[in-house]
């Protein structure tokens, strides 16, 4: 990335040497994504992250079909990214409906049959989910939607998949995928639309036709090199990484269990399958927020699921949309295990979760 | 969206995403068409595919190779529908199936054939009837059952159980399943994806393509891989008439050229001193067929340090004023080479149709002109004449020219997963 800030800074659209140059980069990129998510290079879009990338599929295909229906289906446990702009449809005359999940947690199909109509326009659905970690059955629910909503587009948000699940947007049979940069230990402020097919997409940005025209501006060219090497090292490690990542979760598992810290969430498992790197669970005794502090004091970063003193409009919907109340909410606290996490650390931070645990249980 | 859902605690059976269900693994069961009706050379054109079926698997996953009479089986490690789909690409292939094969036992080779039925039935709307058929071909004749027999044995096995959804149909069934009952295994299988066909590549020797940008002269290479060839490439640059972008459109070509031919080399040849020297003391309209002849010339010089054995062009007669018989009689003059023209007898919309499916049309319209554009005469010869062309070339320095370019001439390598 360096030398593209600081040698070669011309613009790629420029027909000098150094901006053939730093098209060549731009290319270059293209195919090590498009290569790891078998795609054609020149259907990868490059955006600024994945957020632009799921609000310019979600706009872009709803309103490139609007002759055909007014009908979208949303994931119910989607990211803001998609779940918003969605939203935001509904005051352009769209009629948007949510997903749902069956009693175990894990997306109920026959519910998504039930739901896609002829007039469907876009269905989308997260592949694997930030919080909790399950593996959403994408290839069965385009399947469904093939079968009934011939004009429907299938977007993915791949996010949290990348690097972790074999991701191929023609085997999946999907329209778009997006994945983003910083998930994979690539740069902040990259990301990617990856598109099957050429099938009509109305731009979000528009402007000097870079993208194929779907995305104008002039592209970030250090941090697109950065993306692309991102991508193409998480694909190659992916089946290593994911053998090391569950060995680890295996052990993080075990110890939660053992020490009693809390009830882990295992949404729709054994039916859906989980990310090896993500788990929630709903902690003993006080909220997590608290427990966090505690944890980080320690040297350990966990994530809650909702800040302590937040009311219930500003926690995270995802977390009732899988049945959870109030309290039990403000207890979730979400632990992940990173490419460079270490079999030690995982068994010193089950340690300090053990420690935190009686030391909350006595005050709080 | 529901709120009752009841919540696992944590558990064993929570399984990763890496592990999947007790499935029988897939392999590619590959056909290849001509190459079954080599003779005594057969072994070689063999052992040549197994060896390009590998360099094409290579950076995405680890195969292994099997060569059985008249099939080729490969066993991927990981993602065997992407190793399928790259499969499609490799010449000499005349189709590829992903099949799981079982023992040589009547009621698994029905059970899987249910199985892999279900699975293709998948993807179809559940109120539709498929028209259906057992296919088997049996290899093995040691095997207990002739085909028709195995064919009932399956079908009865099939039918019941899905007996809303499928009726028999014998001649263009939408759904076939396919045995293949072989001297270990029966290989079960419901799709045959094309491949290519033709031959595999460096069986028919090497040669050298001239590679222009545009839109036939890719298609003309991949149609002498087709038949064979390994097949290196030429271009020429006038910089600085033209800019970077229009070598960087050749170098897009041969990349994805190497889908079908993995590693290759490309030789960009600078041609300003020889289109300068032309304008400067030939006459104007014959300036096309010069610069040509003058490729052809740089080219077969090339062509033999490299041991090609012919040039490859993407020339078709009459479709522009180069190219009437009378020019390329002129043009082929100046080749010390046989001048291979795959295209030559095609509609310029067949060569299109092509260059969609081998995948460069979009490349080649891009807009960035080619070295044939610099110094373009008004009114280009249309009957050339080779004497009009020998007195021509006596104006400038012919050799000094040509040693000059070959000098200059860089060399890419190009890799399929660069």
């Amino acid at each position: 990335m360096e030398g593209w800030w600081r040698e070669n800074y011309a613009n790629p659209s420029s027909r000098h040497a150094a901006g053939v140059a730093a098209s060549e980069a731009l290319d270059k990129a293209r195919r090590q994504i498009a290569r790891a998510t078998g795609a054609q290079p020149g259907r990868v879009i490059f955006t600024s992250g994945a957020t632009e990338a799921n609000n310019l599929a979600v706009f872009g295909h709803a309103r490139a079909r609007r002759g055909h229906g007014r009908h979208v289906l949303v994931g119910p446990l989607d990211h803001p990214s998609t779940r918003m702009p969605a939203m935001q449809l509904i005051e352009e005359g769209f009629e948007v409906e949510d997903l749902c999940l069956d009693s175990n947690g894990a997306l109920d199909l026959e519910d998504a049959q039930a739901r896609v109509r002829p007039d469907t326009v876009l269905v989308t659905q997260m592949f694997a989910n930030n919080e909790f970690g399950c593996v959403f059955p994408i290839r069965e629910l385009t399947k469904i939607v093939r079968r009934s909503a011939p004009h429907a587009a299938v977007h993915v948000d791949a996010v949290q998949a990348l690097g972790k699940v074999e991701l191929d947007v023609e085997l999946l049979g999907v329209d778009s995928i997006s994945i983003s940069g910083h998930k994979i230990n690539g740069p902040k402020g990259a990301g990617a639309l990856i598109r099957a097919n050429d099938d009509p997409m109305q731009a979000l940005i528009h402007g000097g036709g870079q993208e194929g025209g779907l995305r104008g501006g002039t592209q970030d060219v250090p941090s697109i090199c950065g993306l692309g090497l991102a991508v193409k090292l998480a694909e190659e490690e992916r089946e290593d990484s994911t053998a090391r990542m569950s060995e680890l979760m295996r052990t993080l598992r075990a110890g939660v269990r053992e020490r009693k810290i809390g009830r882990i969430i295992d949404l729709g498992a054994p039916k859906q399958e989980m990310l090896p790197n993500i788990i929630s669970v709903i902690i003993e005794g006080p909220p997590a927020e608290v427990f966090l502090h505690h944890l980080d004091a320690r040297g350990l970063a966990a994530s809650a699921g909702s800040a302590c003193q937040s009311s219930k409009k500003s926690m995270n919907p995802a977390l009732f949309a899988i049945g959870l109340n109030e309290e039990e909410a403000r207890r979730v606290l979400r632990l992940s295990i990173g490419k460079v996490t270490s079999l030690e650390e995982v068994q010193r931070s089950i340690q300090l979760l053990d420690e935190v645990r009686s030391e909350l249980a006595n005050i709080v | 969206m529901r709120s009752e859902v009841n919540l696992q605690t944590s558990s064993d059976s929570a399984s990763s995403a890496s592990s999947s269900a007790e499935e029988r693994p897939y392999l590619v069961l590959i056909r290849y068409g001509e190459l079954a009706l080599k003779g005594k050379n057969r072994g070689f054109f063999e052992r040549k595919l197994a060896s390009n079926i590998r360099s094409a698997c290579e950076g995405l996953s680890k195969v292994r190779v099997e060569l059985r009479r008249g099939r080729i089986m490969v066993w991927p490690e990981q993602k065997p529908e992407r190793v399928a789909k790259r499969l499609q690409d490799v010449m000499g292939i005349q189709s590829v199936s992903l099949a799981r094969g079982v023992p040589l036992d009547p009621e698994l080779i029905a059970e899987e054939g249910l199985r892999s039925v279900q699975e293709a039935l998948e993807g179809c709307p559940a109120d539709e009837i498929q028209s259906f058929r057992v296919a088997t071909r049996r290899g093995n004749k040691n095997f207990q059952m002739t085909s028709s027999e195995l064919d009932c044995y399956v079908a009865d096995r099939v039918l019941p159980e899905l007996e809303k959804r499928l009726k028999v149909q014998l001649k263009g069934a939408d759904l076939v399943l396919g045995i293949e009952v072989r001297e270990k295994n029966a290989f079960i299988f419901t799709k045959r994806l094309p491949g290519p066909g033709g031959l595999p590549v460096g069986t028919l020797g090497h040669v050298l393509c001239l590679l222009s940008g545009g839109i036939d002269s890719p298609v003309a290479a991949w149609m002498a891989m087709k038949r064979g060839c390994r097949v290196s490439y030429v271009t020429y640059h006038s910089s600085p008439y033209l800019g970077d972008a229009s070598r960087k459109k050749v170098v897009d070509l041969v990349r994805i050229l190497a889908q079908y031919q993995p590693t290759s080399q490309l030789f960009v040849v600078p041609f300003t001193k020889c289109q300068e020297a032309i304008r400067d003391f030939a006459p104007e309209r014959y300036r096309t067929v010069l610069y040509r002849r003058m490729m052809q010339r740089i080219a077969t010089r090339l062509a033999r340090r490299n041991r090609c054995g012919a040039l490859v062009t993407g020339e078709s007669l009459g479709q522009v004023a180069s190219q009437t018989l009378e020019n390329i009689t002129c043009i082929e003059d100046a080749s010390g080479l046989p001048v291979i023209r795959p295209l030559i007898a095609m509609d310029k919309q067949e060569s299109v149709n092509l260059a969609q499916r081998i995948g460069t049309y979009d490349t080649s319209i891009e807009p960035a002109p080619d070295c044939c554009t610099v110094f373009q005469p008004e009114k280009p010869i249309i009957y050339g004449r080779i004497e009009e062309c020998l007195e021509a070339e006596t104006t400038f320095d012919l050799d000094e020219l040509l040693t000059e370019a070959l000098r200059g001439t860089e060399r890419i390598k190009v890799r399929l997963d660069d």
